[in-house]
């Protein structure tokens, strides 16, 4: 009987584990139904131990769990201590349960204190009133494969509170993550539907740095603008590789769990929530620019300047025909231009407005007549707009014990600040969970459909940054004079045709041209799961993923002869892709509690296999201009062109987890993965990824059970090993190429091509994984009940092998990609510490409220590149060369001269370093080096050196939530300090490099009147050392920013319609309200550059971001 | 429980052998891609072969920035010259003013351009060679043994162009072939000269070309493209009498020179003909893209109201124009004196004096120029009268000419131009052409005293010139056309005058000029004269210094900070 007996409580036990790690699937993504043993469960529990179902004193309890405010806490989990039997309390709280006198029952949910309850002798009736919990620690929460209570971490795993993210009326969910979390760094800009920069813990790579998101257990990377934010139910970011090496080769740049809603047991819950607001840009914050008489005044100094005589102003020939012929006083002109008359040189008859003849398509028939915009056009305000934005999601969710489900649809439309822009997005998404055979085996599903559109100048950017650049409407809105007005006589955009106008565009005309390009994306994502409880604590998984994506765009060309290198092209181009990839993972998990011991051991194989295809054509010549309808690619005559690719990859992984707790005290968790990988040839096609972490809750040693006011303190550390093999495919072979543009020759006519090959792609047999090492020391705390709490991680990772596409001299690959090769080493150190308080939470109290700060240090180093590369120059933009990779440096230092001030006088030039063409009132450089190393006495490209960096000293945030009865506010500021920019589009306005605009900057320009030592006097002939990168381009891009406020109110709906409405909430929320800074440029977010390697923080002009106010309601029915 | 346990874990493993299929599941193959073992056949080394010719027009792919690639070398070898400006307004690719300035630093983005084109070009080479030692050597289907040599030659003697590209220009470059793998070439040393394996390539391709085109592709080069080639590397390596009877026989090869018609060699419609040794072949591409065409001379298309509106570089000096002057005997002024009031057009002119401009028609000009170089009131080609300043950027920067032998004709616009970018032609640009090797033939005559034969050589060029029909303007010649004979080639030193600014007159602004001046030793004294004369009337150019230094071009930075301290700068 004895033996039995234990076996007997051995099997329970078991049972107990499973149950209690089916619960934890339950509550995570992998299984979406909070399906806890249920009132029907109760027969399994029976047939499972018959020891107890003889016990004669068995009897049933019933009962019901209310929260302090009287609510029914709906899905509470009622267990007998001790034995498998468990049940959860329905909608209206209430439970039934078998239990016998002495049994102790556990009452626990989440967002509650757990509460036990001594069953009586002659009691079957308890009513329990569950507090709330101040405390996340009993939370569980999904790292890898499997889940885990918030308090048995032993990684870093920061678990955002996805209310206050959803509080930002953003696109993406990525984007309102800013400030959420330490060591995640959020940089954005305002386009609708943007893809901003997240990086976690640091830049780990050269390469791409993006975040491995897991959504409902199916790995996923790319874009998240898919996904709305209001169906995120949790949100867990893996920042260390003790918690993340689980996701082994993808898994470098850590990894973001995220959990979508799932059905709750009950009656159908409808949930709507929408908002309306408007977009304002901050007007403020426009860099200003000069007049048209401020700048015929500079343009006139600028010739002066040059001391030529050729080159006085007031000449045809140099300030040309707008600002007269008087050497000391400019004069602006009525008309800019009149067919092919001038300036001032356009006489009454050109000026008439018979003679206007706009005829896009033929240049020689072309005459425009524009006006002179004396006070000076705004283009920023010409081209901005107060803009809507808006989104609506209803939500259904409800079941029963055997089946759960969970329904939602949303709209979402965000019109751009830049006119003529915008993104929309309908998604749907549906959540089901069934389970059969008394819960051991479950089936579910969870889908999501998106349908995004992107229209516009420059919405649609897979990459941060994409649009950045001269080439973009905010780019040239620094570049196009100030006296062209938006519209010339009969409302036709005006531009710099004209005299000496420049060659910048109208960027209002560039946005309205392009307001019919549109993209389009239709998203299918989802996975469908079996889970099989074999025995007891043994559960088996499967779960097939898959993502498939469509998308497609069409783009318009309009002549543009308004535009002094304008065109008369016009044409259309269109394009169509897709990705498809499927993730098939199983995985079997065993689960062990006995006494003081606790055990959970994962095994699992995972393939993911993905393929793209991708074609796209475009003509131009259409026979009329503007008519979509007639837009076909039949339809146009000329520049037939058409181009597609694909590619394929598989990875197929094998890996391994086990957690062991001692006493609750002494927790280890060790993970194993193996994976195997397409990109990879045969000499290293696989790698292993382990991770180990141990933490010791001290705060359960008997010598700390005094310590009242501690509630909980942990010390954490890990030690793992995660890859990287984010690269293209195929390094490791040598692939030939023919297409037409780069390989083919008229060999035998002279007229028809032939065919030809050539090496497009070098290889590297050898190349394998790269691979970060880190290193996490951590420590959580809970004081005095749960009022206090904090993290403090501080690590080291250092990437090592790191996928360099080292760049080759042209002698050893010619122009063909030079293969990437495992070669650098980039390290990041730093800590974090987030601390929290909460106040009147446990007691429900009146007025609550909560404080939360975030503070984060990453100091990036580039420690090694190639051998063969000492350094890497990249971010070229005309003679601008920006950024360099420098061991000893950070990822993406910027790069150039060292400014020294202005030379002051003809002394000062012969007595100083120079260069070649050095002037008075010129920028003056130091004499940083030369060839042999040594300062040389002369400036020349040897003296560029790193002169700033874009990566901040630290990040910080304060979150601030508080409530008083129904009234809530909740404040986020977030900051960034110690950044630089790179102010890049001072390559316009500060240097006369073209003819444009200027900014006011200049107006303080050195002069013999004005002995600036850091504005250089404008000059017409101005060396191209003057303009080349130099720190006079590097601003401070420290920010803090008002980023989010919000005011709401609770309804007391109880009474209203009987009870119909279950809440109503109503919200006023202002975004981005007010930013603190001295840099100069338009936003100081600035995200990134495309280049070789991303160049961070160099500012070409970017969509800035937007004030936002707007109103919203939340209901639930 | 514990057999149903074996039996659970029994198949968890065999889901695990999946992983045992996991080898082929992991094997993928390139999309749209060969690897190169695909390419070891016949018809993939024929394939790479035409790759190798592919690089010729400098261009990789696309049709911007490939401006210092350019097979015409319109910006080291005439804007770093005398005879043309870089064009547009000073702040618009300000690293060519660098090259027109003779101030060039490492880090000018042309010399990269360069660079990296011929690098490619001989890249491609070395992958045809090492796929024809791979396909001769194989198992599968093998060339001819004729075909074999053929193939040979034809890589070794574009790789031997590429490499004389490279070797003029910067000097020290490193020598890759088809036997250097490629951790070997990323540090690989430029020291050593390359001239000598230049000359072995060329000289197998004139062993084994055939006499005619090769496969009768029109592009593939034949015996007499080869020998002038040497012959011309010879020259440059100062071997004038190896190069002569290599010259000879190309002239023999073709009719005399004064049969042909000079403008010919800029014609659309006339191309490939006898006079063209050797041409980089350009077309358009079937979807009207320009990528294959001549794009290296695009920022040479007119700005402003011409048929063509682009970018208005590539503007002729006024040096340039006004050496086409000549004496009442037809001969041009040797001694500079064509600079003693010199003819501007109608620069400096305001006003109503610059609107009502007329022509000068009486000024004695060689009728080459009007082929040459367009100028107010003159028609050029089929785009009507030359109206000055409105074809012209910024004429107070770089003077009122625009050039005349890479434009084509508008009537020819629709099929050999990019549509709506018609500064982007199918007009091919002659590497080596028949007056070329006349003149470089008596260059080596009068370097062997044979002033004679010299003087018959120029006269023959000079005759022909003589034919050119000069350009009407209603009805009237537009100049005092005229083109005398040499009576007499008095002394070397005149004659080798005379020859210099034959080929001045001859080749003007198809990318001679500045190697032949760093060739001749004479750049420096040709350069800083230049800029004081052209200076006096367009200041941005007054106050040339030309140095030893410029004589060659520094190595790319960023190449030699990519070589691991193989590459040396010069």
């Amino acid at each position: 009987m004895k033996k039995e007996r234990r076996i007997a409580v051995v099997k329970s036990a078991i049972r107990l584990s499973f149950l209690h790690s089916f619960a934890i699937l339950a509550t995570s993504s992998l299984a979406h139904a909070n399906t806890y043993a249920t009132a029907n469960l109760e027969p399994l529990a029976v047939s499972a131990a018959s020891f107890y179902s003889s016990n004669p004193q068995e009897m049933t309890i019933t009962g019901t769990v209310v929260g302090k405010d009287n609510q029914p806490v709906i899905g509470a989990a009622i267990q007998v201590k001790g034995t498998s039997r468990g049940v959860i309390a329905d909608e209206k709280g209430a439970f039934s349960i078998k239990a016998k006198v002495n049994d102790v029952l556990m009452i626990s949910s989440i967002g509650y204190a757990a509460q036990e309850v001594t069953v009586v002798a002659g009691k079957t009736t308890y009513n329990i009133v569950l507090d709330n919990s101040n405390s996340t620690l009993d939370e569980v929460v999904v790292t890898g494969y499997s889940s885990q209570k918030v308090k048995d971490l032993t990684g870093a795993v920061a678990v955002v509170s996805v209310d206050q993210m959803k509080r930002q009326p953003v696109a993406s969910p990525t984007e309102a993550l800013q400030g959420k979390a330490t060591g995640v760094q959020i940089v954005t800009d305002g386009a609708p539907g943007a893809t901003p920069i997240i990086r976690i813990r640091g830049y780990s790579t050269i390469n791409n740095n993006d975040p491995l998101y897991v959504i409902d257990g199916v790995p996923y990377e790319g874009k998240l603008s898919w996904l709305n934010s209001a169906d995120i139910e949790t949100m867990q970011i893996l920042k260390d590789a003790s918690a993340a090496s689980i996701y082994g080769s993808r898994a470098n740049n850590g990894v973001v769990i995220i959990t979508t809603k799932r059905g709750k047991p009950g009656q159908a819950r409808v949930n709507l929530d929408m908002y309306y607001g408007s977009q304002n840009p901050v007007r403020s914050r426009f860099p200003d620019m000069m007049n048209p008489t401020q700048y015929a005044n500079y343009l006139f100094d600028a010739f002066r300047n040059t001391g030529d005589p050729a080159k006085a102003p007031g000449q045809e020939a140099t300030t040309g025909t707008n600002y007269g012929l008087d050497p000391n006083n400019p004069t602006l002109p009525e008309y800019l231009l009149a067919g092919s008359a001038t300036g001032q040189n356009v006489t009454a008859a050109d000026a008439d407005p018979s003679k206007y003849n706009y005829t896009p398509k033929n240049s020689q028939t072309f005459y425009q007549i524009t006006k002179a915009n004396q006070k000076g056009t705004n283009w920023f305000d010409e081209m901005t707009q107060n803009a809507p934005i808006q989104s609506y999601q209803l939500g259904i969710n409800g079941g029963d014990e055997n089946a759960v489900y969970s329904i939602s649809g949303g709209y979402f439309d965000q019109e751009g600040i830049a006119k003529y822009t915008g993104y929309s997005r309908y998604n749907i998404r549906s959540n089901t969970r069934f389970s059969f055979w008394n819960n051991r085996f479950r089936i579910g599903e969870n889908m999501t459909y998106s349908y995004e559109e992107f229209y516009g100048s420059g919405v649609n950017n897979n990459t941060p940054g994409d649009y950045i650049g001269e080439g973009s409407p905010f780019g040239f809105a620094y570049r196009i004079p100030t006296i062209i007005p938006v519209y010339d006589i009969m409302g036709n955009f005006a531009g710099s045709k004209g005299d000496k106008l420049g060659n910048g565009q109208n960027p209002v005309a560039m946005l309205y041209r392009a307001k019919d390009n549109k993209n389009t994306r239709n998203f299918f994502f989802g996975n469908a799961y079996a889970e099989l409880d074999i025995i007891d604590g043994l559960t088996a998984r499967t779960s097939f993923g898959m993502r498939y994506e469509n998308y497609g765009g069409v783009s318009f060309t309009y002549p543009n002869l308004e535009f002094s290198e304008g065109g008369t092209q016009d044409g259309m181009s269109e394009y169509q892709g897709y990705n498809k990839e499927w993730t098939w993972t199983n995985t079997l998990n065993y689960k062990y509690e006995k006494g003081d011991h606790s055990l959970n051991i994962l095994g699992g194989i995972e393939a993911i296999n993905q393929k793209s295809r991708y074609l796209s054509a475009g003509r131009n010549g259409y026979f009329i201009l503007g008519n979509l309808d007639y837009y076909y690619l039949d339809a146009g005559s000329g520049n037939i062109s058409n181009t597609s690719n694909g590619g394929v990859s598989s990875l197929f992984s094998v890996f391994g987890k086990v957690d062991y707790s001692f006493m609750d005290r002494y927790l280890v968790s060790a993970t194993l993965r193996r994976d195997g990988s397409s990109n990879f040839g045969p000499e290293n096609k696989y790698a292993n990824f382990p991770a180990a972490s141990v933490a010791w809750r001290i705060s359960k040693e008997s010598f700390m059970q005094d310590v009242s006011w501690l509630t909980d303190l942990k010390l954490r550390a890990g030690y793992g090993i995660t890859g990287n093999q984010r690269i293209p495919n195929f390094q490791y072979l040598r692939r030939h190429q023919t297409t037409i543009a780069r390989a083919n020759y008229p060999i035998v006519d002279g007229k028809a091509l032939s065919s030809g090959f050539w090496v497009s792609d070098y290889d590297n047999p050898a190349i394998k994984w790269e691979q970060l090492k880190s290193t996490n020391i951590g420590l959580d705390f809970t004081i005095a009940n749960g009022s206090f709490d904090g993290t403090l991680d501080w690590y080291n990772r250092k990437t090592t092998d790191m996928l360099f596409k080292v760049p080759l001299p042209a002698a050893a690959v010619g122009m063909g990609n030079s293969p990437y090769q495992n070669v650098g080493t980039m390290k990041n150190t730093g800590f974090e510490i987030a601390l929290n308080y909460h106040y009147g939470f446990a007691d429900n109290k009146a007025f609550q409220f909560d404080l939360g700060a975030n503070f984060s240090r990453n100091i990036n180093t580039v420690e090694a590149l190639a051998p063969s590369v000492t350094q890497q120059t990249y971010g070229n933009f005309r003679s601008l060369t920006t950024t360099i990779l420098k061991p000893g440096s950070p990822f993406g230092a910027f790069y150039g001269y060292q400014t020294a001030g202005i030379y002051q006088n003809a002394d000062d030039v012969a007595n100083s370093p120079s260069y070649e063409g050095a002037r008075v009132g010129g920028l003056k450089y130091k004499d940083i080096s030369g060839p042999d190393g040594k300062p040389d006495g002369v400036i020349t490209p040897d003296d560029r050196t790193v002169i700033g960096s874009p990566h901040p000293d630290f990040l910080y945030s304060l979150n601030i939530n508080a409530r008083y009865k129904n009234f809530d506010l909740s404040m986020f500021f977030n900051g960034v300090q110690g950044n630089q920019i790179f102010e890049a589009t001072r390559y316009y306005t500060d240097f006369g490099s073209f003819d444009g605009a200027a900014s006011t900057r200049m107006l303080k320009a050195f002069s013999a009147t004005n002995p600036s030592n850091t504005t250089p006097a404008p000059i017409r002939t101005s060396n191209d050392y003057e303009y080349a990168s130099s720190s006079y381009y590097i601003q401070d891009g420290s920010y803090l920013r008002l980023k989010n406020i919000q005011i709401g109110y609770t309804f007391p709906t109880e009474k209203w319609l009987g009870g119909r409405i279950k809440n109503l909430r109503a919200y006023f929320t202002a975004t981005n309200v007010f930013t603190i800074t001295n840099y100069t440029g338009i936003d100081p977010e600035v995200t990134q550059t495309p280049s070789d390697y991303p160049a961070l923080g160099v500012d070409f002009g970017v969509y800035p971001l937007s004030r936002q106010f707007l109103f919203g309601i939340s209901a639930g029915f | 429980m514990k057999r149903k346990l074996v039996i659970y874990i029994a198949a968890f493993v065999a889901v695990g052998t999946f992983g045992s299929c996991s080898r082929s599941f992991l094997e993928k193959t390139p999309q749209g891609q060969l690897v190169t073992d695909q390419m070891q056949t016949v018809e993939g080394c024929e394939a790479t072969l035409i790759g190798a010719y592919g690089l010729l027009n400098g261009n990789l792919d696309g049709t911007w920035g490939n401006y210092a690639s350019a097979p015409s070398q319109w910006l080291f070898g005439e804007v770093g010259a005398d005879n043309a400006h870089k064009g547009s307004v000073n702040s618009d690719q300000p690293n060519m003013n660098q090259i027109e300035l003779h101030q060039v630093t490492s880090t000018n983005d042309n010399l990269e351009v360069m660079w990296t084109r011929c690098y490619e070009g001989i890249a491609r080479c070395n992958t045809t060679l090492f796929l024809l030692n791979a396909v001769q050597n194989g198992s599968g289907a093998k060339f001819t043994a004729e075909r074999a040599k053929e193939v040979e030659a034809e890589a070794r003697f574009l790789r031997g162009h590429y490499y004389f590209f490279l070797r003029r220009l910067f000097k020290n470059v490193p020598y890759i072939d088809e036997n250097t793998s490629t951790t070997e070439a990323i540090t690989k040393s430029n020291e050593g000269d390359v001239y000598p394996m230049i000359e072995a390539d060329f000289k197998f391709a004139v062993d084994n070309l055939p006499a005619t085109h090769p496969q009768g592709d029109i592009g593939r080069p034949d015996n007499i493209a080869a020998k002038a080639y040497l012959g011309k590397v010879l020259l440059y390596l100062n071997r004038q009498s190896e190069a002569l009877p290599l010259f000879n026989d190309v002239i023999a090869s073709r009719p005399s020179i004064e049969t042909l018609d000079f403008d010919d060699n800029f014609k659309i419609a006339t191309e490939n003909g006898p006079e063209s040794i050797f041409a980089v072949q350009h077309t358009i591409n079937p979807d009207g893209s320009g990528d294959n065409a001549n794009v290296g001379d695009m920022l040479a298309g007119f700005y402003g109201s011409a048929p063509v509106n682009c970018c208005g570089f590539f503007q002729p000096t006024f040096d340039l124009v006004n050496s086409f002057r000549v004496d009442a005997n037809g001969l041009p002024f040797l001694d500079n004196s064509y600079r003693t009031n010199p003819y501007k057009s109608d620069f400096g002119l305001t006003g109503t004096a610059k609107e009502n401009y007329a022509l000068n028609q009486t000024i004695a000009f060689d009728p080459r120029l009007d082929y040459t170089v367009g100028r107010r009131g003159v028609p050029y080609k089929d785009w009507g009268v030359m109206p000055g300043d409105a074809w012209i950027r910024d004429p107070s920067y770089a003077g009122p000419f625009v050039a005349g032998k890479h434009t084509i004709f508008e009537t020819e616009f629709a099929a050999n131009s990019v549509s709506g970018a018609n500064y982007v032609t199918g007009l091919n640009v002659n590497i080596i052409r028949l007056a070329d090797v006349y003149l470089m033939a008596a260059e080596c005559a009068a370097d062997a005293n044979d002033l004679d034969e010299a003087k018959r050589l120029v006269n023959l060029i000079r005759e022909r010139a003589s034919h050119l029909p000069g350009v009407s303007v209603n009805g009237s010649p537009a100049a005092a056309y005229n083109v005398g004979q040499y009576t007499d080639f008095p002394t070397k030193e005149y004659a080798m005058n005379a020859i210099h600014f034959e080929r001045r007159l001859e080749l003007a602004l198809e990318g001679h000029r500045y190697f032949d001046l760093v060739r001749w030793g004479i750049a420096k004294q040709v350069i800083e004269s230049y800029s004081a004369f052209e200076g006096s009337i367009l200041s941005s150019f007054l106050g040339i210094t030309f140095d030893a230094s410029d004589e060659v071009m520094p190595i790319p930075q960023t190449q030699i900070d990519r070589s691991g301290g193989g590459l040396k700068q010069n």
